[in-house]
């Protein structure tokens, strides 16, 4: 053996040595979290689907139970309805409202932004209560207005069917088409525009083939997403799907956790969501994989807001039309409906009242608890989120151990399990002994973690990217460790972002339905679910006094957050 | 500048933690016992309030009857917090059932309208066996329900019809249950489901026995609007959505009709459901003394002082009705066999589904 390859080897063992700093540790405990968090839950709903409930041995007969039947096959066909009229209907609502708010010189455009943030922040679950009160078949307000405009028997619109629970949702999930399309548009420069209409093309013919096919991949991200929320979600179906009588996937999956439990059906019942998911976001990648849409390079040059004329009152029309429906309209029933004593008798001085507030937080036995709870794991949520982001996205961009990729690859992959499918696989994995979770505050948390994982790691490699380690590299060079790099100069620098996305965590989590209604003990109950159970009985008045408070907790903290931070709901800087 | 405000947080933590100690002591301070408190209920006190807490599940009421209770029992035994989960029987039991499934019991106390469940429970060993003290005194029809002593009735109701009387005059409403089926009612019925209420499971079982599945197959031909708990059609027909009800809870519906809304009871000719709602003590529970306490509760006057202010049935002769609303023993009533109910509900709830689709 040369010395040269001794040195060699000489050298590749200090450097193994010089990784194994005590920051290793921590990250060790952090890759084992990730596994114990995503990858345990999922492997064990998959096998879970294959075993026989008493024994364990491998079976296909929860296959069996599960599709063998009509029904369930049509709650299958039910959700797929109901996921592409949601993503139809949101991208209706959400596209030509961002590229109005991006593009042009609509006016009103921080109202509707507000009015946008407010879609985002209200849960679908009250979004369909505020809908019952507005479009039952015969008592809603909006058929009754009906009625007595038109001398009518009967009212128009009925919230119990599909197309009103399409409506509820898609109302409820356009802020994430919103979002993706405009933070895309933002960074388009007007140079192909302006190309276009040298050539002659009008300013809607430009929008439709030049500007918004530029942004296709950030629509089509957020098409999915809605689609995926919306054949997920289990509290909007619950209120409006049953009355209505039809099943969708969610509520199936429920009816299997009827005694006797059935876990390994629901596990197998359950994978055809996962398997759409995937399939949706192979899709994805197979329609934009073809194209380039390299314009959309970050640098951008000059941009220049459209002028629309007359026709920018058209679309504040439009965009004041959806803000209607997804926040004025449902919010303000809502709110009547907290401050009544019978919400059915309407808008007058002598029906308010302050009782179902006085009842939800000094009669009910449960109710204080449940509202601390739901804050309190929603901010544990957000920091565990964050704290485990931050360190994967540090050791992946840092290149700390090999394999750094599956590890950025673990963080995003709960993007793609729907909330209700990992509750499952959170309570196959984590609710029986050894670890015996069930019920307990810690169950929801971890789930809630995992669940809105993605959010958060995204925001951290983000801006962790921002960051040239140089700045570390100085402290280690002058003999500080690891740790002490990151705690006095990546933590400061990324105060910012790590706040907003903080928030972006925060607010989901707080209203989350799908992923708590199995994991969900009596001791730690949240609003989202205290709803659920409220809602069995009808009782409107209470249930929305609790939504007003889910909603005006959430709305204080939020507010909080974005002064602190001085930027809005997506991370934009404020002017 | 950041010092100071770093102070007054502090400060106002401080305060406010010395604020919440305050409280939190006033209402765990321990108090004696009271002095009407036999010796047995003294004894099981002073072992509860060791506990501290307890968990019930119950299924027998709307949720303010089932919160004034739990209040009440708080306020009886100082020291001892009663953790009220309101929900309709089948989604209890299904949380009892994914508990025990986990191995992780969180329910101490189990109050289904769902008789079938404790048939269940018992015949799988994981009710615990207690008598209590006040199961001796409750009104006879209520004794001896399980000869064995693992549950005990602890609630009994009513189910009729109910009518939304700005829309539909009384005497034109139905004046028996085959009067549903009638066309003239079509669009117009709210129903509570059989798997989540037990009272409904138990009244589908009843109409079944009388008129066979075929009166639910005509009664599905006039869709009507299908809800959840049976105290979902008060709301339904308060807010005008539907005018009829085809299960009506006689305690939630008279007690919203005594608030004012324009509804009506009725009481069939062929015979109102009775219901007898029992509770148990699951075996294993976290806080048995405060359970087998609470089941003590639930057969007292007390217990029947609150059942009869929310219109309910007493269960004790000690307490009468105050007047004005009919009970069990003013109406002709019909029940189903435990038998027909623990053996019927799973049977019916599958033919529901096939009928109605949910």
């Amino acid at each position: 053996m040369s010395d040269q390859t001794l040195s060699f080897a000489g050298a590749r063992a200090s450097g193994m040595l010089r990784r194994l700093d005590p920051s290793m540790a921590l990250w060790i405990v952090m890759i084992a979290l990730l596994i114990f968090l995503v990858a345990s839950p999922t492997v064990r709903l998959v096998v879970a689907s294959f075993q026989e409930p008493e024994t364990g041995r491998l079976t296909l007969a929860n296959y069996h139970t599960a599709y063998v039947n009509w029904r369930h096959l049509a709650a299958l066909g039910n959700s797929l309805e109901l996921g592409v009229g949601v993503a139809i209907l949101a991208g209706l609502f959400g596209v030509p409202i961002a590229w109005a708010i991006s593009r042009t010189d609509m006016p009103l455009k921080g109202f509707v932004r507000v009015m946008v943030l407010g879609a985002f922040i209200t849960p679908p679950y009250l979004g369909a209560i505020g809908w019952i009160l507005l479009a039952g078949p015969n008592s809603g307000w909006l058929n009754r207005l009906w009625v007595a405009a038109t001398g009518e028997a009967h009212g128009v619109f009925n919230v119990y069917s599909m197309p009103g629970l399409i409506l509820v949702v898609a109302v409820t999930s356009f802020p994430y088409i919103f979002v993706f399309t405009n933070s895309a548009l933002d960074l388009v420069s007007s140079e192909m525009e302006d190309a276009a209409q040298v050539l002659g093309a009008g300013k809607l013919r430009t929008a439709f083939r030049i500007t918004l096919p530029m942004v296709f991949p950030a629509i089509l991200g957020g098409l999915i997403i809605s689609f995926l929320e919306a054949i997920s979600l289990f509290g909007a179906p619950a209120l409006i799907a049953l009355p209505a009588r039809f099943n969708v996937v969610a509520t199936q999956l429920w009816q299997f956790f009827e005694y006797p439990v059935q876990v390994e059906v629901a596990a197998a019942y359950a994978i055809p969501l996962l398997v759409i998911t995937v399939l949706m976001f192979w899709l994805q990648r197979r329609i934009l994989g073809r194209k380039g849409y390299a314009a959309v390079t970050g640098k951008g040059g000059e941009r220049r807001m459209i002028a629309l004329g007359g026709w920018r009152w058209v679309m504040l029309g439009y965009a004041l039309f959806v803000c209607a429906l997804s926040v004025l309209l449902p919010l303000s029933v809502l709110l009547q409906a907290a401050f009544a004593k019978a919400w059915g008798r309407g808008f007058s001085l002598d029906n308010l009242t302050l009782g179902n507030f006085h009842y939800l937080l000094f009669e009910q036995t449960q109710a204080q608890s449940t509202i601390i709870n739901t804050f309190v794991y929603a901010g544990a949520t957000a920091f565990l989120a964050i704290a485990l982001s931050l360190a994967i996205a540090y050791v992946v961009s840092r290149q700390l151990v090999p394999w750094s990729n599956v590890l950025a690859f673990l963080c995003v992959a709960p993007f793609v399990i729907p909330g209700i499918v990992l509750a499952i696989g959170f309570y196959a994995a984590y609710a029986p002994p050894p670890l015996a979770l069930y019920g307990t505050g810690t169950i929801l948390v971890l789930a809630f973690t995992t669940r809105f994982l993605p959010i958060a790691y995204t925001s951290s490699a983000a801006s962790m990217r921002s960051i040239n380690p140089e700045m570390e590299e100085a402290v280690r060079i002058l003999g500080g460790g690891r740790l002490l790099a990151i705690r006095r100069v990546l933590a400061p620098l990324l105060k910012k972002s790590l706040a907003g996305a903080w928030i972006l965590v925060f607010i989901p989590a707080a209203r989350e339905l799908s992923s708590a209604i199995f994991l969900v003990g009596p001791n730690s109950r949240v609003i989202s679910v205290m709803l659920f159970d409220l809602s069995e009985e009808g009782n409107f008045e209470v249930l929305a006094a609790l939504g007003t408070i889910l909603l005006v907790v959430t709305l204080i903290i939020a507010a909080i957050g974005f002064r602190i931070i001085g930027r809005d709901f997506m991370l934009r800087r404020s002017v | 500048m950041t010092r100071i405000f770093a102070a007054t947080r502090r400060d106002v933590l401080a305060g406010g933690s010395a604020a919440l100690a305050v409280g939190l002591g006033a209402t765990l301070a321990p108090r004696a016992a009271r002095a009407d408190m036999t010796p047995h209920e003294k004894e099981l006190y002073e072992a509860a309030r060791k506990e501290g807490e307890l968990t019930w599940y119950t299924t027998h009421s709307d949720d303010v009857t089932a919160q004034a209770l739990g209040r009440k029992f708080e306020q009886l035994y100082p020291g001892i917090k009663c953790n009220v989960v309101r929900t309709t029987a089948q989604v209890a039991f299904q949380r009892v059932a994914q508990e025990l499934k986990a191995g992780a019991m969180q329910v101490d106390v189990f109050s289904s309208t769902d008789i079938g469940h404790y048939v269940y429970l018992k015949d799988k060993k994981l009710l615990e066996k207690y008598v209590p003290e006040s199961s001796t005194k409750v009104l006879d029809i209520y004794k001896g329900y399980d000869p064995d002593g693992y549950y005990f009735v602890t609630s009994a109701g009513l189910i009729g019809m109910s009518c939304n009387t700005a829309k539909v005059k009384l005497a034109d409403a139905p004046t028996n249950w085959t009067g549903l089926i009638d066309a003239k009612w079509k669009d117009q019925i709210a129903l509570g489901h059989p798997a989540f209420s037990g009272y409904v499971g138990t009244w589908v079982v009843t109409l079944r026995k009388l008129y066979g599945w075929d009166f639910f197959e005509k009664l599905a031909k006039n869709n009507p609007r299908v809800g959840r708990s049976i105290n979902d059609t008060v709301t339904l027909l308060n807010s005008g959505e539907s005018t009829i009800a085809g299960t009506a809870a006689n305690n939630s519906t008279v007690e919203s009709l005594r608030k004012g809304n324009p509804l009506a009871m009725i009481y069939p000719t062929d015979g109102t459901v009775l219901i007898l709602a029992p509770s148990g003590i699951m075996k294993g529970v976290r806080h048995p003394n405060a359970a087998r306490l609470h089941m003590e509760f639930l057969m007292s006057v007390d217990a029947s002082k609150i059942w009869v202010e929310h219109f309910n049935e007493s269960m004790r002769a000690e307490v009468t009705p105050s007047g004005g609303f009919k009970s069990a023993k003013d109406v002709k009533t019909i029940r189903p066999t435990v038998e027909e109910i623990s053996k019927g509900i799973p049977e019916v709830i599958k033919q529901w589904r096939e009928v109605f689709g949910v």
